[in-house]
């Protein structure tokens, strides 16, 4: 779903600089994320990519330029205020951060439960989002006795449980086989044709089907808007 | 209110999950405190031994022989009114016959040889408060007593007092030193325990940040953990000492510690379990 131009500005970067130390993470980050844009940003291994999201979700805040989330400014926001940007995002990472001491309706119940969401309304969502996702037999299984593929559409329903405006996906594929990946990017972009929009950060864009989001390359903390299929043949 | 309920959820299944790792905490924390315990029972019983030693610490005025058993007891209420001075106790003439006689059975002939119109003298038995036994002050009041008319001589043990005096405040000064080394020592043990407990689940806390959940409702699960952590541990170190003290009552006499420092052992786990936590949340949190 290509709305740039069109929709409301959700995220913006300007100038955004973000070092560890001594060593650059991101450079001269320019950037818009609109409402409903199913966005891939792509890029090998360090290339700034989880960096990119944690910015987003303000897990970081840059050392010079701006963020802005949906009004939340990186230059204004007070620590208290951090928890309803949150709330705002859903997160799926590529190695689940799934809490393995409680079962499948209790993970995806946790953003709820953090917001002090009535009871019933709890069942009724997750119960609702767990068919969605297929998950109905699992509710009552502890995350090990999932598969892969299984463990990601439950962290998937964890980030979307709270109906947020933007999921930001990190290799969410990295750890799963080719197939499972096919089917986590088409609930992807599933959850995007719903109208949430999706920022998801790959090494293998290629997993994206051409003309379904827009494309990103980030090399050595630097953004390069490009054509995809350009970007990638210019790259070993 | 769905919140706090939330919270208490939470809470619960924190408790629940790892009784392995809690376990471990559990023993260090206690094992921690048995050591603690020990050294409390021991300076218990040293305190008694020592206040023992110092509450027989006093002063025999011996009163001039012209003195009657009123004109004593009125110099007795007079020095009893003296600052510092706790007691005075009359012993008659006959009272301290009586008294030699118990206290040195062998030696009564010695009273024999004085003859039958020998009388001991009559004397006062001066106690004094705990906060004038030093030198000095005993001192003073024996050149106050001694400048009473009626009184023939103070006696108050100048040779033995001065080391009795030292070696009991030495004592006590390294009790409190010690105590302090230990207190300081168990409490880090005890706040790096809990605090390890909590960073090690570091997961819990990443998933309650990203998905929204306030400070207080991250922290809160784990104070909790923290100060149980630190209650439990500080009681179990508290019955293995009893336990302890209990076995070895036969073979060594002593007195296990009173009411009042089970309760601080107590409230030092308690307020060390929650810094420990505190940390520990903090530092995953920031």
């Amino acid at each position: 779903m290509l709305l740039a131009g069109m929709s409301k500005l959700l995220v913006t970067m300007s100038d955004v600089r973000l070092s560890y130390g001594r060593t650059p993470a991101l450079d001269k980050i320019e950037m818009e994320i609109r409402q409903g844009e199913f966005l891939v940003i792509s890029g090998p291994s360090g290339a700034g990519k989880t960096t990119l999201l944690r910015l987003i979700w303000m897990g970081d805040k840059p050392d010079s330029g701006l963020v802005d989330v949906s009004g939340f400014r990186s230059d204004r926001i007070h620590k208290r205020e951090l928890p309803q940007l949150r709330r705002k995002i859903g997160i799926v990472f590529q190695d689940f951060r799934l809490l393995y001491s409680r079962t499948v309706f209790d993970n995806v119940a946790l953003p709820l439960q953090v917001t002090g969401t009535a009871n019933r309304v709890v069942q009724k969502r997750v119960i609702a989002l767990l068919a969605r996702m297929g998950l109905s037999h699992r509710r009552n299984s502890f995350p090990h006795e999932l598969s892969g593929g299984e463990q990601q559409r439950v962290a998937i329903a964890r980030a979307m449980v709270a109906h947020p405006v933007i999921l930001l996906a990190d290799e969410p594929t990295g750890n799963l086989d080719p197939e499972v990946s096919r089917e986590v990017v088409d609930l992807l972009l599933e959850i995007n044709r719903g109208g949430t929009t999706v920022v998801m950060a790959t090494h293998d864009p290629r997993q994206v089907p051409a003309g379904k989001g827009r494309f990103l390359f980030l090399d050595g903390g630097v953004l390069r808007g490009a054509d995809r299929w350009t970007e990638l043949d210019e790259k070993p | 209110m769905s919140m706090i309920r939330s919270a208490v959820r939470e809470i619960s299944l924190n408790l629940h999950s790892k009784p392995g790792a809690r376990l471990v905490t559990l023993l260090m924390v206690a094992l921690a405190f048995i050591v603690f315990n020990t050294f409390l029972i021991i300076s218990w019983n040293l305190q008694g031994l020592m206040d023992r030693e110092e509450s027989l610490i006093g002063m025999e005025v011996f009163l001039q022989r012209n003195i009657s058993e009123a004109e004593g007891r009125v110099i007795g209420d007079n020095i009893g009114s003296m600052p510092d001075v706790k007691s005075v106790y009359f012993v008659s003439s006959q009272e301290a016959e009586a008294l030699f006689r118990a206290e040195l059975p062998g030696r009564t002939d010695l009273l024999d040889v004085m003859g039958s119109d020998f009388r001991l003298p009559t004397s006062l038995q001066v106690v004094f408060e705990r906060e004038a036994m030093t030198q000095g002050r005993i001192s003073d009041i024996s050149r106050q007593i001694s400048s009473i008319a009626g009184v023939d001589e103070a006696v108050y043990g100048e040779d033995y007092l001065p080391g009795l005096l030292k070696t009991v405040t030495t004592i006590r000064r390294l009790v409190i030193l010690l105590g302090i080394v230990l207190v300081s020592s168990i409490s880090m043990v005890v706040f790096y325990t809990v605090r390890l407990s909590v960073v090690r689940r570091s997961l819990t806390v990443d998933i309650m940040r990203i998905v929204g959940a306030p400070s207080w409702f991250i922290r809160i699960p784990f104070v909790l953990e923290g100060i149980l952590m630190g209650v439990t541990g500080s009681a179990g170190g508290l019955a293995l000492a009893a336990l302890l003290s209990k076995v070895l009552s036969s073979a060594v006499t002593h007195r296990f510690m009173p009411f009042s420092w089970m309760t601080l052992v107590i409230l030092l786990g308690a307020v060390t379990g929650t810094v420990g936590a505190l940390a520990g949340s903090y530092e995953k949190e920031r």
